[in-house]
């Protein structure tokens, strides 16, 4: 399972600007760039918010992963 | 979810988060540069014999319009100055991040006009008759211009809130003796813990008798307990919780954190709480740095009037100590540990994957060490002077600047809220997770008020004495 882990799943998002467009009002007191968050992220198979380091049976390697 | 499977043997040890890279990917850092950066050039125009304050440039007080006209008429290059070093640094770092600056340009002109008319209203000798606080105008009128006027989306590129009130913060830092942390801080540590975790408890154990999911009620239990809207995006992460939960809680976090905004200085002002005390509640008892420093700005703008002694800064350093030292500082603990209850107590199949307990870092506010960063620093190269010759040479030449141009961060900070809080756009909250939020507000705004003006009254009142 080496390598199988939410940060490098398709299902994955993480990147500040989709987080913010996908939790309403998360700019108003707060932000998808702070420390804080860590490298957390939305798993959209599962529709849960998670860490990057969580894995499951549903992994499938994201595109730039694929490629090398 | 039963679908999930955790593989927590299998999950790596670390995610991006690790590593030199998040000196540049996160918003805290920038903090760092763009707050330790203007105290250092600060000393540094200072140790020459110089002073950045032709840059610090404030509305001057002022009676009549004419006195307002004359003075940016005399002083417009200075703002114009002001402003491209604004736009400049903040693009820089907002482009690190991810942003684009082209965005970024034409919404940080509407904030800056907007902050130099709040400024200016702020300074008028008849602004305290009327309750203009600064922090209480820029946030009703953000709220007017987003809900009511309505501002199309696009501007949103430069209302930052929170990397806005991060470099106010690191500036504060300056301002603040690393003494007065090192004698405050245990005792804000020790007040903001008894707080929060009775705070987070409450919440938890309420959400959980009302029959909501435990991620849930952790992540509301840590925006109430915590440091907001972050703590909770923080815990959600932390254990796995659905979509939805982050969202819940941040409706409940903006809606009681707009509402402390007024109801804590209103209710301060009419206990006539000393300046530190009222400080040291805010701090206490409001959910968000951001909403916070608006509500401890408000109530230190009072100082002095009213019945309420003590000074401005007072307020801003109890509040300071109370809310960045005693509570933000600890997310990360709070993270591992629900992260551990989480994948071991409430789901063991699926969890936000193995607790690591490197996220104790990881998620740290890292801005918290400009502040110290910037308080020792400023402590170190001013400590040859005696008092008198501090208050007379170091302060205008370089905590005043300072002061001022931390006052601008907080400004846009200010602003940025109300722009950015539209409520229509709020997730709904439902009726189970506002009572169990709720009563954790109740506990805490009276815990923090037996705390700050019974328990701890005589430090919080003699703060910076």
């Amino acid at each position: 399972m080496e390598g199988r882990f939410c940060g490098a799943c398709a299902h994955f998002r993480n990147d500040p600007a989709y987080l913010e467009a996908l939790f309403p009002g998360l700019t108003s007191l707060a932000s998808a760039d702070a420390s804080v968050r860590g490298d957390d992220g939305h798993c959209r198979r599962h529709d849960r918010y998670l860490g990057a380091g969580a894995c499951c049976a549903d992994f499938q390697p994201n595109r730039a992963d694929s490629r090398q | 979810m039963s679908r999930i499977e955790a593989e927590i043997a299998a999950a790596p040890a670390a995610s991006d988060s690790a590593g030199w890279r998040e000196i540049w990917r996160k918003e805290d850092w920038w903090a760092i540069w763009l707050g330790l950066g203007l105290v250092i050039v600060g000393y540094l125009f200072f140790a020459n014999g110089s002073s950045i304050k032709w840059i610090a440039v404030t509305p001057s007080r002022w009676s009549s319009a004419a006195q307002l006209a004359a003075h940016f008429g005399d002083n417009i290059a200075r703002y114009v100055a002001q402003f491209v070093l604004w736009l400049a640094a903040f693009s820089l770092a907002l482009t690190a991040l991810g942003h684009r600056a082209r965005d970024f340009l034409p919404s940080f002109v509407f904030l800056y006009l907007l902050s130099v008319a709040i400024f200016s209203i702020g300074q008028w000798d008849q602004a305290a008759s009327y309750n203009l606080e600064p922090p209480l105008v820029a946030l009703v009128l953000g709220l007017v211009l987003s809900n009511v006027v309505g501002l199309p989306r696009w501007l949103d590129a430069g209302f930052r809130v929170e990397f806005y009130v991060k470099t106010g913060i690191v500036l504060l830092g300056a301002t603040l003796p690393f003494t007065l942390i090192v004698w405050a801080g245990p005792v804000a540590i020790f007040q903001a813990s008894i707080v929060s975790i009775v705070t987070f408890l409450v919440i938890y154990l309420v959400a959980v008798r009302l029959g909501l999911d435990r991620r849930l009620a952790a992540t509301l239990g840590a925006g109430g307990a915590v440091c907001g809207v972050s703590a909770a995006i923080a815990i959600a992460g932390a254990v796995g919780a659905k979509r939805e939960d982050a969202p819940i809680a941040i409706t409940l976090v903006i809606l009681w954190a707009i509402i402390m905004i007024f109801a804590l200085p209103f209710a301060a002002a009419a206990l006539h709480l000393p300046a530190g005390i009222g400080g040291a509640w805010i701090g206490t008892s409001e959910f968000a740095d951001a909403a916070g420093f608006a509500a401890a700005q408000a109530y230190g703008g009072l100082a002095g009037t009213n019945g309420i002694t003590g000074t401005s800064d007072q307020a801003v350093f109890a509040f300071t100590l109370m809310k960045v030292v005693g509570r933000d500082v600890w997310i990360g603990i709070w993270a591992f540990i629900l992260a551990i209850v989480a994948t071991t107590r409430w789901e063991k199949t699926a969890s936000g994957g193995k607790p690591d307990i490197a996220q104790i870092w990881w998620r740290f506010p890292k801005f918290v060490l400009g502040f110290i960063a910037a308080s020792l620093l400023v402590t170190a190269v001013t400590s040859g002077y005696s008092l008198a010759d501090f208050n007379k040479i170091v302060t205008p030449a370089l905590v005043a600047p300072l002061k001022d141009l931390r006052s601008w961060a907080f400004i846009f900070c200010f602003l940025s809220i109300g722009l950015t809080t539209r409520f229509r756009e709020l997730a709904s909250a439902g009726s189970k997770p506002f009572l169990a939020f709720t009563a954790g507000v109740a506990v805490n705004v009276v815990l923090g008020f037996i705390l700050s003006a019974y328990v701890f009254a005589a430090h919080w009142a003699n703060l910076t004495r």
